[in-house]
């Protein structure tokens, strides 16, 4: 009998898929603590599988024993069920199967996807851009030749930075420094790492507006992250307005380029990230950043807890 | 030091330059300072047509042409980075996203209010 368990994970995992992703994407404090926000993301994230696949796995497996391991146990050495089986349990079963088996499938297909090409752009860059033409900023910098001011860098074992000869030219040296250690940011988290199981389950789940809340969200974060990381490394009198200077004329020299969607004007995210540069809040207080992290811990072990142990009466 | 990857790329720099169909034992001598066996040559210019940069027609000897300028590459690459087309994850972290026309009029007068605010000081 695990019929409480069964619905409590239930209610965790609807929870986790609609008012608990709203309120973190709406609330305003993640832009003061991006790092926290960005833990307690995944998780969200997570806990959010665990309890819907955990939910389905405990009804389906009710009349084989009292507690998930041992229905588990008793199910996969084929013992015979304690209770009546009926339909809908069978059905739980199988719900489980194929959602485990598409959020780790399309986890896998989406990084190996990601890896083939990023190594066709490595291959492609390491081809096309003229020997010697290392950007003024950095020696393993790369300095790609378009007009677009454009930065970016490709994670992975032998990491790569690109700046474009569009952004070298609409930039001064400060600004390209701010760039450089931006994206250098990304590199060094591994901010890819973050964002790609959100990636995944957005294309996985699409019929669930969270993911794609979710997916935009951490997107986000982790651009205001990288700001943070790289206004530690900067030199000169005002690295913030720096930064933002140059987040404004690289958004500046590709205007015109595609509008995606109809982004709220003040509120888009670039505009987020360059007001939080100019009129930075104060950062979170300490005890709120523990809140934070502490829920996420919470997040976690609830479902794992609900799991384990034996049935709830 | 000739690594493969500096090879393919004075391969391809090679025939881009010439700008016309060239056999392998054509590229050979062309890179003769190199010092490169023709083997050696044909090793690179498979890893070439694998990457899709170089094709061959089915003449005898077999005539290598690149795919494409050096151009053609970049703009591929810049239409994938900026989101067009392709997988936006690969090229992670592009520094700055596409913006639209309004909100771009505001983000500069956002850093001119901010330089307003500052110069007084």
């Amino acid at each position: 009998m695990l019929p409480a368990t069964a619905l409590a994970l239930g209610v965790l995992a609807a929870l986790l898929a609609w008012p608990v992703p709203a309120a973190l994407a709406r609330a305003r404090w993640p832009r003061r603590d991006p790092l926290a926000a960005l833990v307690c993301w995944q998780a969200i994230g997570l806990a959010g599988g665990l309890s819907i696949i955990g939910a389905l796995l405990v009804h389906g497996l009710s009349s084989w024993g009292h507690s998930l391991p041992e229905a588990w146990w008793h199910w996969v050495t084929r013992q015979p069920a304690q209770e009546v089986v009926r339909g809908d349990h069978w059905v739980a079963q199988t719900l489980a199967a194929v959602l485990a088996l598409e959020l780790l499938g399309v986890l896998l297909l989406s990084g190996v996807r990601t890896a083939r090409t990023r190594r066709r752009h490595r291959e492609l860059l390491e081809l096309v851009v003229r020997p010697g033409a290392a950007a003024p900023v950095e020696d393993e910098t790369l300095l790609l030749d378009h007009p677009a001011p454009v930065a970016f860098c490709i994670p992975g074992a032998r990491p790569l930075l690109v700046l474009s000869s569009g952004m070298v030219a609409e930039l001064d040296e400060a600004q390209l420094d701010a760039v450089v250690a931006h994206e250098r940011a990304h590199l060094r988290e591994h901010h890819h790492l973050l964002l790609l199981p959100f990636v995944a389950w957005r294309a996985a789940l699409p019929v669930l507006p969270a993911a794609d809340r979710a997916h935009d969200a951490v997107r986000d974060l982790v651009e205001m992250r990288a700001d943070d990381v790289a206004l530690t490394s900067l030199a000169g009198p005002d690295p913030r307005r720096t930064l933002a200077a140059a987040i404004v004329a690289a958004a500046g020299g590709s205007g015109g380029q595609v509008p995606e969607g109809a982004l709220a004007v003040s509120g888009g995210p670039v505009a987020v990230r360059v007001r939080r540069l100019l009129a930075p809040a104060d950062p979170l207080p300490a005890r709120a950043r523990w809140t934070a992290l502490a829920c996420a811990v919470a997040l976690l072990l609830v479902p794992t807890v609900l799991l384990l142990l034996p049935a709830l009466v | 030091m000739n690594t493969l990857g500096e090879l393919e790329r004075t391969v391809l720099e090679h025939l881009w330059a010439v700008g016309a169909p060239l056999t392998a034992t054509r590229l050979r001598d062309d890179l003769t300072d190199r010092g490169l066996a023709l083997t050696t040559v044909h090793t690179v210019l498979t890893r070439l047509e694998q990457k899709g940069f170089v094709d061959h027609d089915d003449s005898r000897p077999r005539q290598f042409r690149a795919l494409g300028t050096r151009e053609d590459h970049v703009a591929d690459l810049m239409h994938e980075v900026l989101g067009q087309a392709g997988d936006r994850q690969a090229a992670l972290a592009r520094f700055v996203g596409s913006v639209g026309d309004d909100e771009m009029r505001m983000l500069r007068e956002l850093l001119a209010g901010a330089g307003n605010d500052a110069a007084p000081a």
